[in-house]
């Protein structure tokens, strides 16, 4: 390494930004201004509301046979309990319809219970409209306060000799010092923020460091000299990792002045203790975590042929680089475990622990040494990237630019898919409407999966019995993949188990997934078919039908069966279920791949789904089985995956 | 006898998905002179951009050998760079450094010793009449002056061998002439220069040697009179044509 050269890159990468005056006032400065612009609003406008609500007066109307005891109970429960709350009774011929018209903001109806004459008050308002809704439940405060007193009154009347709350007063006692409980609850989050932070930070410079050079021209320029690619990358992964940590550290600046200012109000009890150990050991953590941010970001930077490329790949990356930082919400995971060597999740783990004055000083080393390795093994690749032809020199391709067809959807697979995947999150997460069991179902498969999978074969004029490996094949593939279902599915669920000793599952989540996943409200016949048949059709036809016929020239079949399956896995978004999905499409393509078909494939993953709906329906506890168990179905699959191989396709794409 | 550049059986196969292994070069052989004009004439997609590439050592070669001052292209490719200026259509410039800033800056990645470098600055900002914008940014300026600037900044670190991958694409005739004449007059300093074009006539008028690319293969490479009477042909068109019309062996 020539340090001259290196700090002449790095200067030069830092001087090309703060040349770039567009760049620094958009994603620098005018963040930095308007985010108190936003608070100061945003507070200015929670304290308006706060003080209007305070100082309405509420008008109300009581009406039924219990009308007069329940204004006897507002009359005199009013006064000092509810300090900012202005009640007053008006009357009106028909409350419904003079709340309907925003002459009252709500009614209270009395009823009286027939069985055993209890009364019965229900407050009735518009859950629309602010006020109605603020004054309904300062109402029903007021009404349970005085339902309690009324309650101790008639107690204390039939000679209870103590008040109720001294029957056995209950005082729960935390021997957690203020410090230890907000850094359990600030580590939870820290790393998800500085995470973000550096992401967000970091692709300021990140998108134009090489994709944009490459777009200008002037990475060839640079290639030229005398500099090394490893001088090159590292003081461009530097310049990241600089303005990635800068940024970071402007908004934290900014939160403590906004703190100070009181645009953000700290919750009650909230108190941080950092001796110089633990900030020490949240720098050897955040240091890493730092550049091997950088590092991805440069690494997409590099394999994106234009900037306007690499801005389209970084959002997934993004949102992959946060789920392992959530690693720290999850409930009892410790950094002595296997998570001390899963990159990021390791340090939002090891943070946590700091923060609450228990850190584990060797796996801090420990997360330390991943995170580095991590980093260079990032930056290492990056530098291979800038030796490819394909990436520096794209001229040699553009034919299938201009003329479309099977070619050019083999360089474009991989888009598409990012989109496909971009779809079903921004979907879930922003229409309610297709968040229901039915409606999100038939979206992702029949409209992501199987429409998008039919569109890129139009799209591209691609042959549909080929992109869709539409062959028929021999009864012994038949019986092997019959034999498999099962197995399949114990192997898959031993997979769970196994991922489950490094990232444990909450059991609630589970149990809430389960819930989820069948509905109890629907038939039999309807469970199977948009649980097992229908992902089973459009899922294949979508991951074992294009998405393999895109790969396939490109990767060996070993690596095609992993590939698929990893991307299979990452469209089942929920964390605990990546891996052992994952497994189970890396079977799926690997049967796809061995008979040259779709078909065998469609039944294995239809059978796979419907006995685990079978499974849960039937109350199976495949959990209860032993491991000698699961080693007996991994050989009945290996016989069936034999089958497959010895029967297998000549033109499968296998040796 | 040693040779600036020596070039023997280099070759570069590009895979592709759609139309399988492409071999853009071919085995070719070749080297140049101290002092001498090297020039690789083909028509567009004939493998010159590839190899010249390849002896700036942005790209690997699959096989054959390339040698830059004895230094091989694969295993010393720093040291290759080191003595090699780069020049090509495709090799912009930073935007937003100004001229004087770029030449600097590549007189010192290029590792040009570092106390010579103010000196080397003047001397080529006067030498290619850049000084009225020396310090204006170069997003700023025109085609023209922009060329200029290239061309400095490519000899920036005094290289012994410079190449120009067709410089004169997107000029008018006036720059493309005054690059002509630097070309020339970096030739007459000693330097050794490799040439690439389509453009016949700039081949005629600049190139002591020229070797005719096609289909990735030297097809022939001999002085522009040997050309003619090997063909028969005056004009270097008709060489090219007689040459490039038939098949490669």
């Amino acid at each position: 390494m020539n340090w001259g050269t290196l700090r002449l890159l790095y200067i030069h990468e830092l001087k090309m930004l703060l040349r770039a005056r567009r760049t620094v006032v958009m994603s620098i400065v005018v963040p930095a201004l308007i985010m108190p612009i936003v608070l100061v609003g945003s507070k200015y406008s929670t304290d308006r509301r706060a003080r209007a609500l305070a100082e309405t007066t509420y008008r109300y109307v009581v009406t039924g046979p219990e009308a007069g005891r329940v204004r006897g109970l507002i009359r005199d429960n009013v006064d000092g309990t509810l300090p900012q709350f202005l009640p007053e009774e008006t009357s009106a011929a028909d409350p419904a319809r003079s709340l309907e018209n925003g002459l009252i903001h709500f009614y209270i109806q009395t009823s009286r219970n027939p069985a055993d004459a209890v009364p019965v008050v229900q407050i009735v308002f518009r859950g629309d409209r602010d006020v109605s809704r603020n004054g309904s439940e300062r109402m029903s405060d007021l009404l349970r306060r005085a339902r309690r007193n009324q309650a101790d009154v008639l107690l204390a009347a039939r000679g209870f000799p103590a008040g109720p709350n001294q029957v056995f007063p209950v005082e729960p006692e935390s021997i957690a010092s203020a410090a230890q409980v907000t850094g359990s609850d600030v580590g939870r989050f820290l790393t998800v923020i500085l995470v973000m932070l550096m992401f967000t930070g970091g692709s300021i410079v990140a998108m134009d460091i090489i994709a944009g050079e490459k777009e200008r021209g002037t990475l060839e320029t640079l290639l030229t000299t005398a500099a090394g690619r490893a001088e090159i990358v590292t003081a461009k992964q530097l310049a990241i990792t600089s303005v990635g940590i800068f940024i970071a550290l402007i908004q934290a600046l900014n939160f403590l002045i906004y703190i100070r200012f009181r645009l953000i109000e700290l919750p009650a009890g909230f108190a941080i203790e950092l001796p110089l150990v633990s900030i020490l050991n949240l720098l050897l953590l955040f240091l890493p975590l730092a550049a091997a941010i950088a590092a991805v970001l440069l690494m997409l930077s590099a394999y994106a042929k234009t900037y306007k490329e690499a801005q389209l790949y970084f959002f997934p990356v993004y949102l992959l680089g946060l789920v392992p930082a959530l690693a720290a919400v999850l409930p009892g995971i410790r950094s002595r475990s296997a998570i001390a060597l899963v990159p990021i999740a390791n340090v939002s783990v090891a943070v946590r622990e700091i923060l609450m004055g228990r850190p584990d000083q060797p796996m801090i080393f420990v997360t330390f040494g991943v995170m580095a390795v991590t980093g260079i093994w990032l930056m290492r690749t990056s530098a291979r990237m800038l030796t490819r032809e394909d990436i520096i020199a794209p001229g040699h391709f553009e034919a299938e630019t201009l003329l479309g067809g099977p070619g050019l959807f083999r360089k474009r697979v991989l888009r598409w898919f990012a989109l496909m995947w971009a779809v079903i999150f921004a979907v879930a997460a922003n229409i309610p409407q297709l968040s229901t069991f039915r409606a999100q179902l038939l979206f992702n498969e029949v409209v992501v999966f199987a429409g998008a999978s039919l569109l890129m074969i139009k799209v591209y004029r691609l042959n549909i019995r080929e992109a869709l490996s539409l062959r028929s094949v021999r009864p012994a593939v038949w019986l092997a993949a019959l034999i498999a279902i099962p197995a399949g599915h114990v192997m898959s669920f031993a997979v769970f188990r196994l991922v489950n000793t490094v990232i444990p599952a909450p059991q609630q989540l589970l149990e809430q997934f389960s819930r989820d996943f069948i509905p109890k409200d629907m038939p039999a016949w309807e469970l199977y078919f948009f649980l097992a048949v229908l992902p089973a059709i459009c899922e294949e036809i979508g991951f074992r039908g294009v998405l393999l016929y895109g790969l396939r020239r490109k990767l060996k079949p070993v690596e095609l069966a992993l590939a698929v399956g990893l991307i299979f896995g990452m469209f089942h978004i929920t964390l605990f279920r990546i891996v052992p999905t994952a497994f189970m499409g890396v079977i799926l393509t690997a049967v796809a791949v061995m008979t040259g078909s779709i078909f065998p494939g469609i039944l294995i993953h239809m059978g796979n789904n419907a006995f685990a709906v079978w499974a849960a329906d039937s109350g199976l506890a495949l959990q209860s089985l032993r491991w000698s168990d699961y080693g007996a179905a991994a050989l009945i699959f290996a016989l069936a995956m034999w089958i497959m191989w010895r029967t297998r396709a000549s033109s499968s794409g296998c040796p | 006898m040693s040779y600036p550049v020596l070039v023997r059986g280099l070759t570069k196969t590009f895979y592709d998905e759609s139309r399988g292994e492409i071999r853009a070069v071919d085995g070719i052989d070749f080297e140049c002179g101290e002092g001498e004009i090297f020039g690789l004439l083909g028509a567009n997609g004939a493998g010159k951009t590839t190899t010249l590439r390849m002896l700036s050592t942005i790209l690997t070669p699959t096989s054959g050998s390339a040698a830059i001052l004895n230094h091989d292209v694969v295993r010393d490719p720093e040291g290759v760079r080191k003595h090699l200026g780069f020049y090509s259509a495709g090799t912009a410039l930073y935007p937003r450094l100004t001229a004087r800033e770029t030449i600097e800056f590549f007189a010192r990645i290029n590792q040009y010793p570092s106390s010579r470098v103010p000196e080397r600055v003047r001397y080529l900002v006067d030498r290619f009449g850049i000084s009225k914008y020396a310090d204006v940014r170069v997003e700023k300026l025109s085609t023209g002056m922009k060329q200029k600037v290239s061309l400095a900044r490519t000899v920036a670190h005094d290289p012994p061998i410079i190449i120009f991958d067709e410089p004169t694409v997107g000029l008018d005739v006036l720059n493309a002439l005054e690059a002509q004449q630097t070309i020339k007059e970096l030739r007459d300093e000693g330097k050794t220069i490799i040439f690439s074009t389509h453009i016949m006539s700039e081949a005629e008028r600049l190139c002591d040697r020229i070797a005719i690319i096609h289909g990735g293969r030297i097809l022939d490479c001999d002085t522009l009179a040997g050309l003619r009477e090997k063909t028969g042909k005056h004009y270097l068109e008709d060489i090219f044509v007689q040459y490039a019309g038939r098949p490669a062996e």
